[in-house]
């Protein structure tokens, strides 16, 4: 233990960020900062029950040069209830236990104090606070310093409760778990009478005891402005208003982060408690570079293994056997050798680094998947590796498509590798995590965190009610915070406010719309990650303290995804797709309706996908289908799977803003010449036509020209791509002119290369991802064009998904001549299925999935009953066997026809007269009058068409039927209006009218303003772009309107034909006027 | 049996009609009346002019702002009862049976014309006559008359101008009229609607025994009512029962005593009427017209309705004297409210209370001397505000419990335990301060000058930053000493950011 080095050095050792949810007001960010203008050398973050914060405390504390003490505030529950005011004051203080302040000292304390809160956390059965004992602290004490607390903490409590005997009582017990040198008495000074009484008690106790006293301020804010900020979120966490919160709410601004010249005149009188802070704070000596995290092991021993066989030897084992798999037979087969050569490259690498382990567990997981019959497929840089493909982590051959490694691993980026795997969304995901769970343990792997945040709708809300305002006010509040991606200057959110006529200059309005804008970003609470996984084989709860999910099964790590890689934490993320459950339905179907197999991954190369391709025909395919991707892909007319890449790439925010797409749609369409920034360079940039897209040509654009290593190039690429250090950047721009220079390359031509460079590297985009992607993107084509049926049943049952509504698909997909059959109770599954027609042709036949409000129980009791007895002969009947419906269900299902097959049922509305006394039994006296009754005709007329559609859209959100612009068509006409088809033929280049139903809106960040409009009718989907101004002027009804009809200027553009609007309104369709 | 006939009058888009009656420069401009608080006002009725502008009901305020010309009028209940008071005393010219039945935003009366055709002509003319007298008194209305109460409600509810149905022939008038009119329950409105049953026509044309096994019993009342063929049991609209009395002076009144000669008398005479319905006076409202023009209005509120005529003439009494007039009184009302007479039964045993009626009398005795906001029993308020509380009323059988409660509680230690009492000092005594590194070290209060031998502090409090009654103090508790030793302890408050210091209180 060493000397404080001034008497008047303070560290501050209590301090809680927002990471305290809704007990803090700053991010731990902001408490550096704080501390580093205090010149505060040190500082000790404890939030509650966690270390939510601790990571992002740390590497912001490495940046600005202070020193980052780990520890946290625990809930002990052994200690009773925690200080509240005397029961004859009006205060609305829940019971809860008080809490310890525990502060690392060394790593087995930092191990401990993440096992303690794993402890009592697991220990709850669903996501909670929780608490800890006594038994817990004592079983977890080594390495830790306990400080009492402030008003918070135990011997506040005791003082209170049972007097200083209560307090030497809970004194001692602290003093045998931690023991004498680690315990610390915690003096606090707010400014407050009854708090002096209990410091005052305390000097007394630790005089008695001889224990010493240290200083420290209870921070919960960076600044004294910040108080409101708590305040308010005070009354979020007691669900209360600032009007009714009482004392719940500070008493005064005094928890802010002091200088030390203020802490030590406060503590005049005791000037040791200031000196301990020094001391304690260099007994501290653990930081959180020390973390003492181990890369995972794979255990290589299970099975049949060779004596002596480590990791890296499996791993090259199993890398052969792979590599003999994907290249050894084949058209591939030409690229055995090179492949060796790659993978032994790689290997060696991975050997170097130690990653064999990370690889396998990988591998294992995607064996699991294989076993269970489970699509899965990696994304991201992994597919850059040889090794991953051979290992068939991922699909795509990163030797057959050039691709480079060193984007993925290089040797001294000092990073882990990131993995990440597609799996298909919904049951099979997480039966996936649920094996890795099973394998590693609850405490060998958890989820990675998702930090939830305050955003501009919540924060309005939240604040909202804290300042009272009712229910309706607070919707249309909060409603008044835009959900466009874009957003204008007129956006802001005091302009919305004056909009809807409040008054900003109105204190309360001001102070609302202020505390808003402060709220923003602060955390709400813990969610979990969608997919990434922590794997320590078995002491992740060593590393960071594991918590429950509030989803059954799960576990998550109190870190997110940007702290793990911080703190090097390895993951892998395990993600829901979508489209991979819809290809996993597909070939599952295709077998058994079609009689074919399908591999996906021998998928041919068909003329008539790209052919469907490049109409941007492309409703319901993977990564095409967006208003954005359909307007481009006919410029880019793709012939070949790389074309697809490029496409999947290139309509990204990245290339647009960087203005890569506009140069390569010129290119690609014989406009402009190709060309290149220096001739050495063109088998780098041959196939973007000479415009660099893809960060891996980053990279060996750097390795061609200057010769940089695989390592240095990728260093070059982070090193632009972050622009945080100028230096490191002009280093890097000095190495790389200089090795310009040494290959030859003229000064000019190096100002081009570093500008292309600079230019791009910021928005390109990873090759092995797009190449990933365009893959399923690939498949989801194929399958479309040849088992339209098969693909369109697996879209339909995986919604929600994708770009387009059901009602959109079914259309899309009966405009390409798949017959749809409605929902029958005789007939339809749970989810959608396929029938064979008398043609020997296919149908989709809606399941019962899409019947609005019939629950999945008793649907599912309708099919057992069914197939156990057969078909329902009428209403009554099905009424009798299936007792589950209840009259809302039964009324559900006639008025969409899903009863007409039924026998005495006529049409919907006979369905519907029976079944409303169907639904309302008689009783065992009047049953036989009941019946004679039902025998009369139903006395409702037959619904229109008109009546159908509503009925059907309304009931499910879909029809079977013709589109509702179909009905309205012949007087559309009349009128003028062209369809979506007869635009694509029509001649002129003048004014034209369409309409049709809006199935999207989009307003994205890159398009300045401007909106893109879909409408569909029954031909097609005709593309509107709305201006600005003409969408200022028709706000209302651009977004609420179901139906529009469109006068504008028609644009056609190589075969892309948009229809540029200059008069909008709305549509009365009598027939859609049900649909959702 | 006596033959029955009624007209119904169906004022719609009542509070459009109520604020245009009156301003013939807004009549022929589209007027759309919006109601809620702002800024969620949503509109509830339009004139013609206004539907044509493409205005709808239910929009929000934004939404018609954008409608260009159209005005925007805010809806007053005030003026409706005004307008409302005016439809009935015209219907009145015509029957003295009239039944209010309005719903929503229309304004409705059903009136029993049978036996006026004598007076009024034929029923044709007579609802001509009643359609021209409602024009006259600014009022656009539709009237129907038929044998059938609903029937003529239903009718002018869904038709405009005059229609007159012959007796028998309900049903076929009804036939087309949209099944809305009839306000059915929501779930029978959607079960209705997707049967497709759009007209009263429709919903008479089916099966009652069927209808009932659906719908339920009510079903048939629905259908009766559809076919014009439902009973009705006819309410008159009674006079209004208001204890009111008032009396206007001849020559101003200066002297107490003539206000309460005159304010015995009427509280005679209210409660003699209230006692005529079993009732007593629950509370008295005093109202006075002053010379020049001012009111005067105050309001006595016995703890119990009371009908002893002394105990609320001495109410009065205490009142008057605690807020006399401050001019001579030009005429005096009295309105009470009437409540049922209530008595307590007491309890054998049960510890001797005041009677309600005399503390009422004392409580209101020492209102007139301290105040009305300054007697009653104090309570803390939950904040940090330094000596906050309010005063609750003074309630007897409450403080009885604290009393014994604070007796249980004699025994225990804390009792034995000698406390300090802060004296507060009221009001607060300004003083003036001097500081050395920022501590009090001396004060002035008058020509006096006190040095503090000790000062602790300062405990500051502070909240309500999000209004206007934000507080944010510091306070430090000072030792002085006397000049025959003994020390003083002060409390001293000082508001944060101003260099004002109070002596806010001194422990005992």
């Amino acid at each position: 233990m060493t000397e404080s080095r001034s008497s008047d050095e303070y560290i501050e050792l209590h301090a809680a960020s927002a990471f305290s949810f809704l007990a803090g007001a700053s991010q731990p960010e902001a408490l550096i900062e704080r501390a580093k203008q205090l010149e505060m050398p040190a500082i000790a973050l404890a939030d509650r029950n966690g270390l939510y914060g601790a990571a992002r405390f740390h590497t912001t504390a490495k940046k600005c040069g202070v020193t980052a003490r780990v520890g946290a505030e625990i809930a002990v529950s052994s200690f009773g209830s925690r200080l509240a005011p005397p029961e004859w004051l009006p205060h609305q203080f829940p019971a809860e236990p008080p809490r310890l302040l525990l502060l690392c000292a060394s790593q087995t304390g930092y191990q401990n104090l993440c096992q303690l809160i794993t402890r009592f956390k697991m220990r709850e059965a669903t996501k909670a606070e929780g608490a800890a004992t006594l038994d817990d602290l004592d079983e977890f004490s080594a390495g830790l310093i306990c400080l009492t607390g402030g008003d918070e903490g135990p011997l506040a409590a005791a003082l209170a409760h049972g007097g200083c005997a209560a307090a030497r009582s809970v004194a001692d017990k602290l003093t045998a778990i931690y023991g004498r040198g680690n315990v610390y008495l915690e003096l606090q000074r707010h400014q407050q009478r009854e708090e002096e009484c209990r410091n005052q008690a305390m000097l007394e106790l630790a005089a008695s005891l001889r224990l010493p006293v240290v200083a420290t301020n209870g921070v919960r804010y960076a600044t004294e402005e910040e108080r409101e900020i708590l305040d308010v979120l005070t009354t979020i966490r007691h669900h209360t208003t600032l009007d009714q919160a009482g004392r719940l709410l500070e008493a005064n601004s005094a928890r802010a982060l002091r200088p030390a010249r203020e802490m030590a005149a406060l503590f005049r009188d005791i000037p040791e408690a200031i000196a301990n802070t020094g001391i304690v704070s260099q007994r501290l000596e653990f930081t959180l570079d020390r973390l003492g995290y181990e890369f995972p092991r794979y255990p290589v021993s299970e099975g049949e293994t060779p004596e002596g066989e480590t990791m890296d030897s499996f791993l090259a084992r199993r890398v052969e056997e792979g590599v003999r798999k994907r290249y050894g037979a084949g058209a591939k087969r030409s690229l055995l050798a090179k492949a060796q050569a790659q993978v032994e490259h790689e290997l060696k690498l991975i050997a170097k680094l130690g990653f064999s382990g990370y690889f396998l567990i990988v591998w294992e997981i995607v064996r699991f998947c294989q076993q269970h019959g489970i699509l899965a497929q990696g994304r991201g840089s992994a597919a850059n590796s040889a090794v991953c493909y051979a290992l068939e982590i991922t699909a795509v051959d990163p030797v057959g498509m050039e691709l480079l490694f060193e984007r993925f691993l290089s040797e001294n980026r000092g990073e882990w590798p990131d993995i990440d795997l597609d799996l298909p969304s919904g049951e099979q995901r997480e039966q996936v995590i649920q094996h890795v769970y099973e394998r590693y343990g609850q405490l060998g792997a958890a989820m990675t965190a998702n930090v939830i945040s305050y955003r501009g709708r919540s924060a309005a809300r939240e604040v909202g009610k804290a300042l009272g305002f009712d229910e309706a006010q607070l919707a249309r509040l909060s409603g008044l915070v835009g959900h466009w991606e874009w957003r204008g200057e007129n956006d802001t959110m005091a302009r919305h406010f004056q909009q809807a006529g409040f008054d900003v200059r109105h204190p309360r309005i001001a102070s609302y719309l202020d505390l808003c804008l402060r709220m923003k970003d602060l955390p709400r609470h813990l969610g979990q990650h969608s997919g990434g996984m922590v794997i320590c084989a078995g002491m992740l709860n060593r590393v960071v303290p594991i918590e429950r999910a509030s989803m059954a099964g799960r576990s998550v790590i109190q870190w997110d995804k940007e702290d793990c890689a911080d703190m090097g934490l390895i993951k892998v993320d395990l993600l829901g797709l979508g489209m991979m459950a819809v290809l996993k339905d597909s070939i599952e179907l295709i077998p058994r309706h079609y009689k074919k197999e399908i591999d996906l991954a021998a998928l041919p190369e068909d003329p008539l996908v790209y052919e469907t391709l490049r109409k941007a025909d492309t409703v319901g395919m993977f990564q095409v289908e967006s208003r954005a991707q359909m307007a481009s892909i006919p410029h880019n007319a793709p012939t070949r799977f790389y074309d697809l890449v490029v496409q999947v790439a290139i309509i990204r925010p990245g290339p647009i803003v960087g203005k890569m797409m506009h140069p390569y749609m010129r290119r690609r369409q014989g406009k402009e010449e190709v060309s290149y920034p220096h001739p050495s360079l063109e088998p780098v940039l041959k196939r973007t036509l000479g415009v660099p897209l893809f960060q891996e040509q980053l990279l060996r654009m750097a390795m061609t020209v200057a010769s940089f290593t695989g390592a240095e190039a990728e260093e070059l690429r982070r090193a632009v791509g972050m622009r945080r250090s100028m230096q490191r950047m002009k280093d890097l721009e000095g190495r790389l002119r200089a090795g310009m220079v040494r290959n030859g390359i003229g000064p000019e031509a190096q100002d081009n290369i570093v500008q292309g460079i600079s230019s791009f590297a910021m928005y390109g985009f990873p090759e092995s991802h797009a190449a990933s992607f365009a893959l399923i993107a690939y498949a989801s084509a194929y399958l479309k064009v040849h088992y339209l049926a098969a693909f369109t049943c697996g879209l339909l049952n995986n919604q929600p998904m994708g770009f387009y509504s059901p009602a959109v698909l079914i259309k899309d997909a009966q405009r390409h001549g798949l017959r749809v059959r409605p929902i029958c109770v005789q007939h339809s599954e749970g989810q959608c299925t396929l029938e064979a027609e008398q043609d020997g042709s296919l149908a989709l036949r809606i399941g019962l999935n899409y019947v609005k409000g019939l629950r999945q129980s008793s649907a599912g009791t309708l099919l057992a009953e069914r197939n156990c007895h057969g078909a329902f002969l009428t209403v009554d009947e099905l009424a009798r066997r299936v007792p589950e419906l209840n009259r809302k269900e039964l009324v559900a299902l006639a008025r969409i026809g899903a009863l007409n097959s039924l026998g005495a049922v006529e049409h919907r509305r006979d369905a519907l007269w029976q079944v409303e006394e169907a639904g309302r039994p008689a009783g065992p006296l009047l049953e036989d009058s009941a019946a004679s009754g039902r025998q009369k005709p139903a006395p409702l007329k037959q619904m229109t068409i008109e009546e159908r559609l509503a009925a059907d859209y309304a009931g499910t959100g879909i029809t079977t039927g013709p589109h509702p612009m179909a009905y309205e068509r012949e007087v559309l006409r009349q009128q003028g209006f062209l369809s979506a088809q007869e635009l694509e033929g029509y001649a002129g280049n003048g004014r034209v009218r369409v309409a049709g139903r809006a199935i999207s809106r989009q307003r994205p960040g890159t398009a300045k303003g401007f909106v893109f409009l879909s409408l569909e009718d029954e031909t097609g989907i005709a593309n509107i772009i709305i201006t600005p101004d003409v969408f200022e002027q028709n706000r209302v009804i651009v977004t609420r309107s179901r139906f529009l009809l469109v006068t504008g200027k028609l644009q056609n553009q190589e075969g892309v034909i948009h229809v540029k609007a200059q008069l909008l309104e709305p549509f009365c369709c009598t027939c859609g006027q049900g649909q959702s | 049996m006596k033959e029955e006939l009624y007209a119904c009058v169906h004022a719609a888009e009542f509070p459009a009609q109520a604020l245009l009656r009156l301003r013939t420069d807004l009549q022929s401009e589209p007027v759309a009346v919006l109601e809620g608080r702002a800024p969620l006002e949503t509109v509830c009725a339009l004139n013609r002019a206004a539907y044509q502008k493409g205005a709808v009901l239910g929009m929000t305020r934004l939404e018609a702002e954008e409608l260009a010309g159209l005005r925007l009028l805010a809806r007053s209940e005030e003026n409706e009862a005004a307008a409302r008071a005016v439809l009935l005393e015209c219907a009145a010219q015509f029957s003295p049976r009239i039944e209010d039945v309005s719903r929503r935003t229309a304004c409705n009366c059903v009136l029993d014309i049978a036996g006026t055709e004598r007076l009024f002509g034929p029923p044709q003319r007579l609802a001509e006559r009643l359609r021209a007298a409602f024009a006259g008194a600014g009022f656009r209305v539709s009237v129907a008359v038929s044998a059938n109460f609903h029937a003529a409600r239903l009718k002018a509810a869904a038709t405009r101008g005059v229609t007159v149905i012959p007796s028998g022939q309900e049903a076929a008038a009804l036939g087309k009229v949209p099944l809305a009119v009839l306000g059915l329950p929501t779930e029978a409105v959607e079960t209705l609607a997707i049967w497709g049953i759009r007209t009263l026509g429709e919903m008479a044309a089916l099966p009652e025994a069927e209808l009932v096994a659906r719908l339920g019993a009510q079903a048939a009342e629905w259908r009766d009512l559809a076919r014009g063929a439902q009973p009705h049991a006819f309410q008159p609209i009674e006079p209004e029962f208001r204890l009111k009395e008032s009396c206007e002076f001849e020559t101003p009144v200066e002297q107490s005593d003539s206000l309460l000669f005159t304010g015995a008398r009427m509280i005679d005479c209210l409660v003699g009427r209230a006692a005529t319905r079993a009732l007593a006076l629950a509370s008295l409202t005093v109202e006075m017209e002053l010379a020049g023009g001012e009111a005067y209005r105050r309001a006595i509120r016995p703890a119990l309705p009371s009908a002893d005529r002394k105990f609320l003439l001495k109410l009065l009494q205490l009142e008057i004297a605690a807020h006399p007039p401050q001019a001579e009184v030009l005429s005096l009302a009295l309105t009470a409210e009437a409540g049922q007479t209530s008595q307590m039964q007491l309890g054998l045993f049960a510890p001797q209370v005041p009677e309600p009626s005399r503390l009422d009398v004392t409580i209101a005795r020492l209102k007139a001397i301290a105040g009305e906001e300054r007697v009653g029993s104090p309570a803390l308020e939950d904040t940090h505000r330094p000596g906050s509380f309010r005063m609750e009323s003074f309630a007897v059988s409450r403080q009885l419990r604290g009393a014994q409660s604070g007796a249980d509680e004699c025994g225990g230690a804390d009792s034995i335990r000698p406390r300090m009492a802060l004296r507060r000092m009221r009001p607060p005594v300004p003083v003036r301060v001097e500081l050395r590194d920022l501590r009090p070290v001396a004060f002035r209060e008058g020509g006096r000058c006190f040095r503090i031998a000790a000062a602790y502090g300062p405990w500051r409090a502070s909240g309500c930053w999000w209004s206007a009654d934000g507080w944010n103090v510091e306070e430090w508790d000072v030792l002085t000493e006397t000049n025959d030793g003994s020390t003083v302890a002060w409390l001293l408050v000082s508001e944060r950011g101003l260099k004002q210091w109070q002596l806010e209180a001194f422990y005992d």
